[in-house]
């Protein structure tokens, strides 16, 4: 199950593309936090409904914030992130620690802006899309189950932020529906003509 | 006579870019290397009086590469071509003997000046 979809070299130019974005969006979480965020390197794989909810399931307790797209392509955007690592965020950031219930949820909807928002964006101006991006909501991993998920088969993009020294680790899930793989590629190939 | 030049990138997507970019009154031959240890090998084999060098790569990265070349007072010109582009990032690179640091996407208008800049062209 690994990028099936995909040719080798289509796989490896949305590997690529990923990694341009990621780090455009660490390099706007490093300027606000004076701090350098290191990179992991990108994931493309084929998803089930079934893999995709169990990829968000974790030992330790996760808070998740979702954004959906729509457009030219559609999917869903998940950001994963820790209390410790938001604690650590929120102290380089200068706010009072342990973070009010209310400010936590705040932080975690602007990482994932920053973050989430800056590696889709990254991703569709490369690739010359147009989206249209909701605004993050705060979701339970634990309520969801796959009857919601209006698709079958998707492919499902992940990249991971970390802050040597602290416990923060972000992961961030690009899932695109099926529908919009067909467009993916193409657009992939116009890359590498 | 061509100036040999090096291309060192794991992403085929990426040596393409690079390819792409490079002014066409530039004379170079073009050699590609897909992880650090090849970029090492191109250099000591002459191949690489310019090295386009990407710093995430497998085997061995673009930091060991520079640190490497560093120590072994090799003469090659690197320049760095990132997708990770932080400023700590691009420090590190110029105190590890970096001549410049470009940023990916590659502005093949900001390669051609930096080229000059160096008088490589």
């Amino acid at each position: 199950m690994s990028g099936q979809f995909l040719s080798e070299e289509q796989r490896d130019a949305l590997q690529e593309v990923l990694n341009i974005s990621m780090g455009q969006a660490a390099d706007v979480l490093a300027r606000l936090i004076q701090t350098q965020v290191q990179l992991s390197i990108p994931s493309v794989k084929q998803s089930s409904r079934q893999d995709f909810i169990g990829c968000l399931k974790e030992p330790v307790q996760q808070h998740l914030a979702q954004q959906s797209f729509l457009g030219e392509l559609s999917g869903e955007m998940i950001s994963l992130m820790t209390d410790n690592g938001n604690e650590a965020i929120a102290k380089l950031m200068h706010y009072d620690t342990p973070l009010p219930e209310q400010d936590r949820q705040e932080l975690l909807l602007e990482l994932t802006n920053i973050l989430a928002g800056a590696c889709l964006h990254g991703l569709i101006s490369q690739l010359n899309f147009k989206i249209q991006l909701a605004a993050p909501v705060l979701f339970n991993p634990a309520s969801l189950c796959s009857e919601q998920l209006n698709w079958q088969q998707a492919l499902l993009m992940e990249v991971q932020f970390q802050i040597p020294e602290t416990s923060f680790h972000a992961r961030i899930l690009i899932c695109l529906k099926q529908d919009s793989l067909y467009p993916l590629m193409h657009h992939l190939d116009m890359l590498l003509q | 006579m061509p100036i040999p030049i090096t291309i060192a990138d794991d992403s085929a997507l990426s040596r393409k870019t690079i390819r792409r970019a490079l002014p066409p009154q530039w004379d170079v031959s073009i050699c590609e290397a897909t992880n650090g240890k090849e970029a090492i090998t191109a250099v000591e084999n002459g191949l690489a009086e310019v090295l386009f060098l990407d710093l995430q790569m497998p085997e061995m990265d673009g930091y060991q590469v520079l640190t490497y070349l560093k120590q072994h007072h090799e003469k090659a010109v690197v320049i760095v071509i990132s997708a990770d582009i932080q400023t700590q990032a691009q420090a590190l690179v110029s105190a590890l003997g970096a001549f410049r640091f470009l940023k990916k996407p590659l502005d093949p208008l900001l390669l051609a000046t930096t080229l000059k800049e160096l008088g490589l062209l």
